[in-house]
């Protein structure tokens, strides 16, 4: 190996492990953070501390957390399953069925993807609230489950769906749906895994839109109970610690449960 | 045990005919073979009788029953694809009953019909595991399995050995042939390869740009093409073809200056300057015969029972001569390639077959 070779990958070293630092920080001072005082963590402690029982108990008493995580999981796992119907459902129309509109319908569907949550959020609160849906689960819901980037990576995946196995199927005496759910759906349970973390996380994480319709204490997510305590007067930081991990622990679950699957989505394989 | 007919069958993707008013009377318990090169229609022409593609114009009787209108798994048929299309979710098991258990079959005969097959196949062990635990050869007898054990009337085989390798493609195409004559089935099969096309069937159907250029046993075909192209595409090695001119009776061969060879015998007589074709089989050169063409050895190719050696005069295409046994040919050499004008076929500019 030259100089050369070894300067270059030092500095390949140096890289990675400067991004993995990053990556890697705010979890561990999420950690730490949950084991030391309000005062302790403004102060930059970045040890353990002996207050993760104290934070715990003080985080149980300030929030009804069984509310809270029914509220974040109901409509995580609720949003997620509609998603996933309704976009691989269009992905494998938009890709199965052959039509004269079909590319155009599809190209207006992702020019919509270049349009900011933003733009569409106060229209789309007007909407609800003239439909009686604000603070209810709906509100919440509805707006999300038919998401154009899962409709887009459904009709990509569906691309290697082997047309034979539809075929297959139909000669068999299946009918479309039937081929749907007793074809399709376990061939490509990799894609569906992958779409499940993305669309959970997203979900779980959702904050702008539950801030706006969900306007009751007892209909909150998680995310918007770790932002009230961080945004209070005097926030104990302690508790903002303890809240995100508990926030974390979720989607860490979904990620390890589906990963292989995950990892086999992502690259598109169909064994 | 059944009759298939196609009268003016026509498949149009838009303004494109991709097959072009087909008429085909398909008997029981035939071996019939399309085949032809790729894009001719062939596979389209399958998957329409299928059901699996609709018919644009024409009609296809099975049994004298129309099924232009009739949803694929009605059909009475069954279908064994190239890529195997066995669920991969599935054990060869569920892989071989899942048909049944559509049609509504008690658990108790699918059971009984999938031993039954798996036996013949000798897939009994391997009932219990998943396409991707299977070889190549293992996946394609689950898919012949799997049509067998719907008993239908009629199968339809698309290039299914095509994703085999040489060995394997053997052993499965003498499978197939076994297979036939046990079940005494109709069977319909696509191939590019006129070997698998030759061994396999009672009748052959070569297709080119969607339309059925001509319709027979196999021998028939070999020995009696009714044009250029089907004289070209049945027979490996294929036929030699030699550019020529009628001049007062004779053949003169337009890349072989000078050289003049008989005219075949012909029903009808042709004018002088008349421009045709001559065709040669590879095997139909010998060391004797009235004619023969001055070559000189390019490649040769020892396959141990077989050599067969590419020549040229310099001026034209090379020729291929099969030798028999003969391993003391090498390239460099200079022959003299002898044959028969009565074995020479005679094709016009158009390439149909002068007799």
């Amino acid at each position: 190996m030259t100089l050369f070779d070894r300067v270059q990958r030092a500095m390949v070293y140096v890289l990675l492990s400067l991004a993995a630092f990053v990556s890697i920080f705010p979890f561990f001072w999420m950690i730490v953070g949950s084991t030391n005082t309000s005062a302790d963590i403004i102060r930059g402690k970045a040890s353990f501390g002996d207050q993760l029982l104290i934070n715990i108990v003080n985080f149980l008493a300030s929030v009804d957390l069984f509310s809270v995580l029914f509220n974040s999981t109901f409509i995580a796992v609720t949003t997620t399953f509609f998603t996933l119907v309704v976009s691989s459902l269009a992905g494998y129309g938009f890709e199965m069925f052959r039509s004269a509109f079909r590319e155009r319908v599809f190209a207006v569907l992702l020019l919509m993807l270049s349009i900011p949550f933003a733009a569409i959020m106060v229209p789309l609160f007007v909407m609800m609230a003239r439909m009686g849906m604000i603070n209810t689960y709906s509100a919440i819901i509805l707006p999300t489950i038919s998401s154009i980037f899962i409709i887009f990576y459904f009709r990509q995946s569906t691309k290697a769906f082997p047309g034979e196995l539809r075929d297959a199927a139909r000669i068999d005496g299946l009918n479309e749906w039937q081929i749907f759910f007793r074809i399709y759906i376990p061939v490509m349970r990799s894609t569906y895994a992958a779409a499940t973390i993305i669309v959970f996380m997203a979900n779980w994480n959702n904050y702008l839109w539950p801030l706006i319709v969900l306007q009751t204490n007892e209909m909150k997510t998680i995310t918007l109970v770790i932002s009230s305590l961080a945004s209070a007067y005097y926030p104990d930081f302690g508790l903002v610690m303890v809240g995100t991990i508990l926030a974390t622990l979720p989607t860490l679950v979904v990620f390890f449960v589906l990963q292989r699957l995950f990892v086999e989505g992502m690259v598109g394989s169909i064994k | 045990m059944s009759h298939l007919k196609l009268t003016g069958i026509r498949k149009s993707f838009g303004k494109v005919d991709v097959i072009e008013d087909v008429n085909l009377d398909i008997s029981s318990k035939e071996f019939v073979v399309f085949v032809g090169p790729s894009g001719c229609g062939k596979s389209t022409l399958l998957r329409m009788i299928a059901g699996l593609e609709e018919i644009s114009a024409g009609e296809l009787f099975i049994d004298g029953s129309l099924m232009n209108n009739v949803d694929a798994s009605k059909r009475g048929i069954a279908m064994v694809f190239q890529s195997y299309a066995l669920y991969p979710h599935m054990t060869v098991k569920e892989n071989m009953g899942f048909a049944l258990k559509y049609a509504g079959a008690k658990k108790d005969e699918i059971i009984d019909r999938v031993a039954e097959v798996a036996k013949v196949l000798e897939l009994d062990q391997l009932l219990d595991r998943k396409p991707k635990d299977l070889s190549g050869g293992q996946r394609q007898r689950v898919a012949i399995g799997r049509a067998i054990v719907r008993h239908p009337d009629v199968f339809l085989f698309d290039e299914p050995l095509s994703n085999l390798d040489a060995e394997l493609r053997v052993q499965m195409r003498i499978e197939i042939a076994r297979l036939h004559k046990e079940l005494q089935t109709t069977i319909i099969y696509v191939t590019h390869d006129q070997v698998e096309a030759m061994t396999l069937a009672d009748k052959i159907v070569v297709l080119k740009d969607g339309k059925i250029e001509q319709v027979g046993a196999p021998l028939s075909l070999y020995d009696d093409p009714v044009n250029q192209f089907v004289a070209g595409f049945i027979g490996s090695p294929k036929m030699n073809f030699l550019p020529a001119r009628v001049e007062d009776g004779l053949l003169y061969l337009e890349h072989y200056e000078g050289q003049f060879i008989n005219l075949p015998k012909l029903s009808e007589s042709l004018k002088n300057g008349t421009k045709v074709v001559v065709g040669i089989r590879p095997e139909h050169f010998s060391n004797s015969g009235g004619s023969s063409l001055s070559l000189k050895v390019e490649i040769v190719e020892h396959l141990g029972g077989e050599t067969y050696a590419y020549a040229s005069n310099g001026n034209a295409e090379l020729i291929t001569i099969a030798m028999g046994a003969n391993r003391n040919i090498s390239s460099g050499e200079e022959i003299e390639a002898r044959f028969d004008t009565e074995n020479a076929l005679l094709f016009d500019n158009f390439g149909a077959r002068i007799r």
